[in-house]
């Protein structure tokens, strides 16, 4: 097999791509083709309980496919993805949207990083590019930066995107850790990350607009979604650790 | 205040941590945890502000204030009462789906029919 080099020492068998799937027939397979052309290692669908054609489009696009037998959320699809990698012996994981808005040409980089930084988990900040948020969300999105910014002692602007590198360290700790409350899930993974002296670095992605699928939500849900977010990040100190099994 | 408010006020406070301890271990999921502890400080404050609540009884034209309250006490446990059903439902039918999956990759694993 042809070996290409993803960073200074990720050999591209080393690295899977896991791209966490809902009813994304539409754009799926595009996304498996262009991680395949632009990043390279493996590529693995973890369709989390879709009911149209997701897997199989997946699978025809030359994608490894786990399925959830039911919809779990996207934490868990991403747990999957982790342990799957964790298990299988690959040493870092670029997590991917399936919905192509993630331009998989910046993955390279991510990945990249965790090596150039030491770095264990490499987030691809939205704000580097084209992408604008007004309003509540704006107010909503810079609080949790500061909040997350100041408890990990590094800058971070975008705490919510779900373009991600994670190194083994970090894939290891969390393949059975990784929370699964919606939304919630990419916030509470930084501080977990902090308080096991993780390194967390920010690189910019670009943003496409949406080809298919649907928004994740409304501005109502998108509110009960924030709030619980918020009671996450208090909880978080006064909750005990959960185990390295997962769970209590 | 008197020796029944000050006992209310303490089995509020209990409610409060015993779902802070629970929520502490990570026996409660975080939706559930915000309800409880929601349920908590709502308990606290009612126990607290029983004179405002007197006043908005009247308003609403409830003459004896804890008949107001425990009509939407009586409410709210509904509610978490059918929510809960909720939940037990969709428990139930994926623990169908997942003995199936099971069934089918026992079955693939170690055929059962025998072909001889």
């Amino acid at each position: 097999m042809h070996r290409r080099r993803a960073g200074k020492d990720t050999v591209l068998s080393e690295l899977l791509v896991v791209i966490p799937a809902l009813d994304e027939e539409a754009t799926v397979g595009d996304v498996v083709r262009a991680a395949r052309e632009h990043i390279g290692g493996s590529v693995l669908v973890v369709d989390d309980g879709s009911v149209d054609e997701t897997a199989a489009v997946a699978l025809a696009a030359g994608a490894t496919v786990v399925r959830h037998p039911f919809n779990l959320g996207v934490g868990a699809a991403v747990r999957s993805g982790l342990r799957y990698a964790s298990e299988h012996g690959y040493t870092a994981v670029l997590q991917l949207d399936a919905d192509g808005q993630h331009d998989p040409s910046d993955g390279r980089r991510l990945v990249e990083r965790l090596h150039e930084d030491s770095a264990d988990i490499v987030v691809g900040t939205r704000f580097g590019g084209n992408y604008r948020v007004r309003g509540l969300r704006r107010l909503g999105m810079r609080t949790l930066a500061k909040v997350v910014s100041t408890r990990l002692g590094t800058r971070l602007t975008d705490t919510t995107s779900g373009y991600r590198a994670f190194g083994k360290r970090a894939v290891d700790r969390l393949s059975r850790t990784y929370p699964s409350v919606y939304l919630s899930d990419t916030v509470e993974v930084l501080l977990m990350a902090g308080d096991w002296g993780f390194r967390v670095v920010e690189e910019p992605v670009h943003m496409h607009p949406r080809k298919g699928g649907r928004p994740s939500s409304g501005p109502a849900l998108s509110t009960v979604n924030f709030l619980r977010l918020v009671l996450v990040i208090v909880l978080h100190d006064i909750r005990r650790p959960m185990s390295r099994r997962g769970g209590p | 205040m008197s020796r029944l408010e000050l006992f209310v006020v303490v089995v509020a406070v209990v409610n409060v941590a015993v779902v802070l301890e629970f929520v502490r271990r990570r026996k409660l999921a975080e939706g559930f945890a915000l309800l409880w502890i929601g349920v908590g400080l709502a308990g606290v404050a009612l126990s607290l502000a029983r004179p405002v609540f007197d006043a908005v009884a009247r308003a609403v034209g409830v003459s004896y204030g804890p008949s107001l309250l425990f009509t939407l006490a009586l409410l709210f446990l509904l509610f978490v009462c059918m929510s809960l059903s909720l939940h037990v439902s969709r428990l139930s039918s994926r623990t169908e789906i997942l003995a199936e999956e099971v069934a089918f990759l026992r079955a693939a694993q170690e055929p059962t029919v025998d072909h001889r």
